[in-house]
């Protein structure tokens, strides 16, 4: 090296490069060998990896590696790992009846522990994280059911959806009365007061006259649907008037929106997108949950 | 030593320095980029896979506009657990017509390259209004004024050309017809709605996305798109021991 | 300032405004549909705004020769005021954003201000507004006294300067207008581009044409940094922002590539704005200052050396870790993590070379606060790049992918690298250039020292924490099997995590603002009338052209 003005630092005790900028000068200390002792081990360490992994690139294809790994293969390999630990009690879940499963207590714990994220990341977006529903999303912990109550019936539901784009969705309507003009507006109105009493017997603030005269046009158009008691249809998806809670909020004014507009909600189908088995389990974990839930 | 001494000698030549950093900071970039042009397993094919229409692109170009990405990822990746979460990894043939990809790097939401169909449209309507509605511990920000905001439609045809520049086969049929191929996929029952499903093929999937068909707003694009993510090409839901099969 | 530039750079500058005012012009008119009016309206004005300034005070007389006897710093003045206000206004924005993840009502229902908008807003402000001001004022000081040679002419720097700020300022009104291309650091749509270019091209050709008049025979390591800072980006910027626009009257447009190529080539840039952006340019800036504050040699020349060429080859393949596991090939991801691993000895070679040079000035170290605010920007340094290296082992980065601990990463690097540097580079620069002994108050130095300190540990294990609770909670499974957790879950146990966070970048955010007042006193206190007569440049006069080194 051309040899300029070298100093010694008195604290080091190494020269300087012999140069100076505006006062910075350098010291031409050697570089530690530990530096290239590391430099050489990661490389080491790279050469390696790329003999093994998948690395380099040659035009129109690439090194694969002795061990022949790609990320591809090994997450399928991983999954079906995964599924052949689970078979063992997913088989039974599969295969076994409702009430079978039910009765199982071990089988139970795992359905609640898989159910509760299945439900949270799938379901409780539109049904709440308590699957107790919010307006528009019917209450699956406490209500009644809209399609009926056997474990078949909720299973199916979840397979096809209702309203949904499966071919054999359930299909349920709510008909627009006002809009469509099928009644006038103060029909709309009476029939309205007519079943908010129905799950508010001890309401006040309503003329029992209009009450009565809501409950003959509840008979004359809604019955075929909801029932004579008004305790719903499961045949048609038609929720029961009479109990407590309510899908689009049980308030009077709820109930005249729906009767004026109709309703026509939609659960989408879960068949493309979560396993016979996931399904399964997300139906036995509301049945569950209602046991459960008071 | 020779290494420094060579250095020694070069630092005296800023042109010298100049050419060196040119050199040795363009090697990897060339290494790593320009095979991904010429090696043609990098991008799966699927004779399936379907163009966004003009709608769905209007609703893509909001997306970024309001900066989901910033939040929300695109890309399942090949880990058990999200494949358990999201569903089947995304393949690069997905986002082959993405100019640019939205792939993100951030979850603060959850992933939504599968969430085409996953929600009702009424479900998104609501959540983007107020994510509160109906997620009370999202912390994802209010987009009610997509509902009010009319779509800018008079422009699309211009920007399905510039696609076009970029490599987008569109063509000149639905760069003529993009802003009312824009309206007709938002409501069923218009006439301008048969030309939708001729352009874009029978699977396009029309309706209010708003719940209001006679009006196209924001809202109708942003919706329209979320609901076409993931399902472009039915290729990533082929088994994936065939799809890794294939590399 | 209009007294120092010569009449025909009053000329340039006139030329420079009017030119700028017709593209803005143009711009609004054709764009008159679009929000790129809005960007048209404000090159306009600014254009105007620069015709105005010059031709107020065209007449005056111009300077005397007298001006060769010393370096030009106005720039360099300018260059500190405005990265201070960037940093204000960025890390407020910053800690805006963080609050919104912790009660998102905070946009105050307003589009603009959502989270996702915001956000790019913040990064730009940081990054760009406040690290390149800072890169910009320090480099253009740096290579004068390195190479004692005065810059070529008064304009271009002011060119530099003043057209990266409108850069900067279409940026983030871009972003809260809704125009992005949503490319992370590189969010601005292609006329923003473009003009970024033409600034940068001139911002090349300062440092060739002062290098090439230097009267010292070797280029000092500060410039080879910031040298591949200025060569890589203007590399990296061009090829990541090619795109097709709309139309001239639109600010959207389509960028050239997409999908898996244009992931690539995304984070190609995004990975080395970190390695030229953020870590060369701030090298080359402790290159000096660290050195200067010290009154020590540095460590290693030839440590130096391969450390400079280590950073400069290795950093380009490592792009790719932020791939994984994703649909970018595998052999991609193989080479991304080997590179960044490699990457670890160049970089703690930096980080050793630069806390060596502070052998036999550690009692300085403990007395002043500007100089310790570079030795712990070096051991952040060498922290957040050991992070890095371990976040880009495909295992590691499976967990830490998507999640806080990335932006834990992150911030480590940006609070306890950049941000301390950049302070303690400015905190010795300010008298310097200013003439004065010293900071207003070596107190508040003190202060903003600790407070800073604070803010970026409780940030960044706040974001440890969050990120790794996060990135298992994702990911964990029962024993039957099944995932443990919803993603609701996850989202719920990050709450505490993101109000600690918040407070943390609070007391950031405080003592940026004591940084700014002690700068603004500073700037404010009188001036003693003798300078140092070292930091003087080679005498030269007007027109003759000094010798070269070379
Ligand atoms: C997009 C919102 C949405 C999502 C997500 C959703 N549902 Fe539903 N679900 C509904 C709506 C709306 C109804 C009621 C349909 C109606 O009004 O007729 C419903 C009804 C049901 C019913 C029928 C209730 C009855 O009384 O018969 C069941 C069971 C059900 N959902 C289960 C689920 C499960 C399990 C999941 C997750 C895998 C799920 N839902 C996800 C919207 C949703
Ligand atoms: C064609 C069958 C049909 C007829 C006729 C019908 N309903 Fe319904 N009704 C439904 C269905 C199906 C739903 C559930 C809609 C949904 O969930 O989206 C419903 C829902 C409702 C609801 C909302 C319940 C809730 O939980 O919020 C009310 C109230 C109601 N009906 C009242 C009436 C009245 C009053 C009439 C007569 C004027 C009537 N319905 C006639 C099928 C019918
Ligand atoms: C501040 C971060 C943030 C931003 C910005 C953001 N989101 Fe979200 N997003 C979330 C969070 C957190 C969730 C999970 C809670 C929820 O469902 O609201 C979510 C959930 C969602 C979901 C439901 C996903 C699922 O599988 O349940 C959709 C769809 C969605 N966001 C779309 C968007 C769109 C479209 C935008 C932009 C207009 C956006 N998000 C912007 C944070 C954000
Ligand atoms: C007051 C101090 C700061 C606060 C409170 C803050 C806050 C934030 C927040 C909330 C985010 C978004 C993270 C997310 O999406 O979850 C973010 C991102 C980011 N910030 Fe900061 N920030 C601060 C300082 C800085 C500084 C000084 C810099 C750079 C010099 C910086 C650079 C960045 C970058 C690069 C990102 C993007 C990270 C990524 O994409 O992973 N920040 N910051
Ligand atoms: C040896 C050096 C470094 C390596 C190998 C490295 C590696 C990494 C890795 C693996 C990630 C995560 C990518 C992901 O999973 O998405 C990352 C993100 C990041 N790092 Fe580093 N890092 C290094 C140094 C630094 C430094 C010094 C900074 C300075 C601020 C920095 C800033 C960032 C930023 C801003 C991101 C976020 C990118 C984004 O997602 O937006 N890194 N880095
Ligand atoms: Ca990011
Ligand atoms: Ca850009
Ligand atoms: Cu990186």
């Amino acid at each position: 090296m051309a040899v300029d003005q070298q100093e010694r630092d008195s604290h080091t005790g190494y020269l300087t490069t012999g140069h100076e900028w505006n006062g910075i000068k350098e010291l031409n200390t050697p570089v530690p060998r530990a530096v290239y002792f590391f430099l050489a081990l990661s490389v080491l360490f790279s050469v390696v990896y790329w003999i093994l992994m998948p690395a380099w690139p040659l035009g129109v294809t690439y090194t694969k590696g002795l061990l022949g790994v790609d990320q591809r293969t090994t997450v399928a390999a991983a999954l079906s790992e995964a599924a052949i630990d689970r078979s063992l009690w997913a088989k039974r879940i599969e295969t076994e009846g409702f009430a079978a499963i039910q009765s199982d207590p071990k089988l139970m714990e795992i359905v609640r522990m898989t159910g509760r994220t299945l439900f949270g990341d799938n379901c409780a977006a539109c049904h709440g994280h308590d699957a107790k529903g919010g307006p528009g999303y019917p209450n699956l912990a406490t209500s009644s059911w809209l399609w009926g109550g056997k474990p078949e019936d909720i299973f199916t539901t979840i397979r096809v959806g209702i309203n949904s784009a499966h071919k054999d969705a359930r299909v349920s309507q709510m008909p627009a009365f006002g809009r469509d003009q099928m009644l006038p507006r103060a029909d709309v109105m009476k029939v309205a007061s007519f079943v908010y009493s129905l799950a508010n017997p001890d309401a006040k603030t309503i003329d029992p006259k209009t009450i009565a005269a809501g409950k003959e046009i509840f008979a004359a158009n809604c019955v075929s649907c909801h029932g004579d008691d008004a305790k719903g249809n499961p045949e048609l998806g038609a929720p029961d008037l009479t109990d407590k809670s309510s899908i689009y909020g049980g308030d009077l004014e709820a109930i005249d929106t729906s009767i004026w507009g109709g309703r026509q909600g939609l659960m989408p189908t879960w068949e493309g997108r979560l396993s016979e088995l996931d399904r399964k389990i997300l139906t036995l974990y509301l049945l569950d949950k209602r046991t459960v839930t008071p | 030593m020779s290494i420094f001494g060579f250095h020694y000698r070069m630092e005296r030549k800023a042109i010298g320095l100049v050419l060196g950093i040119i050199v040795v900071a363009s090697i990897g970039g060339l290494v790593e980029i320009a095979p991904l042009f010429t090696i043609h397993q990098t991008v799966e094919s699927a004779p399936d896979m379907r163009l966004y229409t003009p709608l769905e692109l209007a609703g893509r170009n909001i997306y970024i506009r309001e900066g989901c990405y910033a939040c929300h990822s695109q890309m399942i990746r090949t880990l058990r657990d999200e494949v358990d979460r999201y569903g089947p990894y995304s393949l690069a043939v997905e986002s082959k017509y993405d100019h640019p990809m939205l792939w993100g790097s951030k979850r603060t939401g959850p992933d939504l390259a599968r969430i085409g169909e996953k929600y009702s449209d009424q479900w998104h309507v609501v959540h983007l209004v107020n994510p509160r509605d109906v997620v009370p511990a999202s912390v994802m920000p209010a987009y009610d004024w997509l509902l009010s905001t009319e779509l800018r439609t008079d422009d699309l045809g211009l920007h399905l050309k510039a696609q076009r520049a970029v490599g987008v086969p569109y063509t000149d049929d639905m760069i003529a017809n993009a802003p009312l191929d824009a309206f007709g996929q938002s409501n069923p029952d218009s006439p301008q709605a048969k030309g939708v499903t001729e352009r874009y093929g029978k699977a396009t999937t029309l309706r209010a996305f708003d719940g209001r068909p006679s009006q196209l707003t924001e809202m109708d694009a942003m919706v329209a798109y979320l609901q076409i993510l993931g399902r472009l090409t039915d290729a990533a839901h082929k088994p994936i021991a065939q799809a890794g099969a294939k590399q | 300032m209009v007294a120092q530039l010569t009449r025909t750079e009053r000329q340039g500058a006139i030329l420079i405004g009017l030119v700028v005012a017709i593209c803005g012009f143009l711009l609004g008119v054709v764009g008159r549909d679009d929000p790129i009016a809005i960007h048209g309206a404000l090159i306009f004005a600014a254009g105007i705004l620069t015709i105005f300034l010059i031709g107020k005070d065209y007449y005056a007389p111009e300077p005397s020769d007298e001006r060769f006897a010393s370096y030009y710093d106005d720039p360099t003045k300018a260059g500190i005021v405005l990265a201070m206000v960037w940093v204000v206004f960025g890390l407020a924005v910053g800690d805006w954003a963080a609050w919104q993840l912790v009660n998102p009502n905070l946009t105050f229902g307003s589009g603009w201000s959502s989270f996702g908008r915001i956000r790019p807003v913040h990064t730009t402000a940081v990054i760009f507004g406040f690290g390149g001001n800072g890169l910009i004022a320090t480099s253009l000081y740096v290579l004068q006294r390195t190479s004692r040679a005065r810059l070529p002419d008064q304009l271009s720097p002011w060119f530099v300067l003043l057209g990266y700020n409108l850069f900067c300022v279409l940026a983030v009104t871009g972003y809260m207008m809704g125009i992005t291309q949503s490319k992370e650091y590189a969010e601005t749509e292609w006329y923003a581009d473009i003009w970024l270019v033409v600034v940068w091209v001139v911002y090349f050709l300062i440092y060739l044409r002062t290098l090439a008049r230097r009267k010292e025979p070797h280029i000092y390591v500060a410039n080879w940094y910031y040298m591949a800072f200025i060569l890589v980006v203007a590399m990296l910027h061009i090829v990541n922002n090619l795109a097709v626009p709309v139309s001239i009257g639109h600010a959207k447009s389509y960028t050239l590539y997409s999908g898996v190529q244009d992931a690539m080539i995304q984070w190609w840039y995004g990975h080395n704005a970190v390695a030229f952006f953020l870590t060369a340019g701030f090298l080359g800036m402790m290159y000096y200052f660290l050195p200067m504050r010290a009154g020590r040699p540095i460590f290693s020349y030839r440590l130096s050396i391969i450390s400079f060429w280590g950073i400069t080859f290795f950093y380009m393949w490592a792009g790719s870790h932020h791939l994984h596991y994703t649909a970018l090939p595998h052999w991609v991801q193989t080479l991304g993590m080997t590179f960044s691993l490699m990457l670890l000895i160049p970089s703690w070679a930096s980080a050793g070379n630069a806390l060596l040079t502070l052998n036999g000035a550690w009692d300085k170290v403990r007395d002043d606060a500007t100089l310790r605010f570079m030795m712990v920007a070096a051991v952040f340094y060498g922290l957040t790049t050991f992070e890095g290296s371990f976040m880009a082992i495909r295992a590691v980065n499976s967990l830490s992918h998507y999640t806080d601990w990335t932006v834990g990463h992150v911030h480590a690097g940006a609070l306890g690298w950049v941000a301390m540097i950049t302070f303690g580079s400015i905190y010795a620069l300010v008298p310097w250039v200013w003439k004065c002994k010293s900071m207003y108050s070596a107190k508040l130095v003190e202060a903003h020292f600790w407070l800073a300190v604070a803010g970026t540990l409780i940030y960044v294990f706040a974001m440890w924490n969050s990120g790794i609770i996060q990135g298992l909670m994702w990911r964990t499974y029962s024993e039957s099997g099944t995932l443990t957790y919803s993603f609701v879950d996850s989202l719920i146990a990050m709450h505490p995590y993101y109000v600690a966070r918040s407070i943390g970048g609070l007391l950031f955010l405080i003592g940026g603002c004591i940084g700014a007042y002690n700068i603004w006193m500073t700037i404010k206190l009188p001036k003693p009338i003798s300078e140092t007569t070292a930091d003087l440049p080679e005498k030269v006069t007007g027109g003759v052209s000094p010798q070269p080194a070379e």
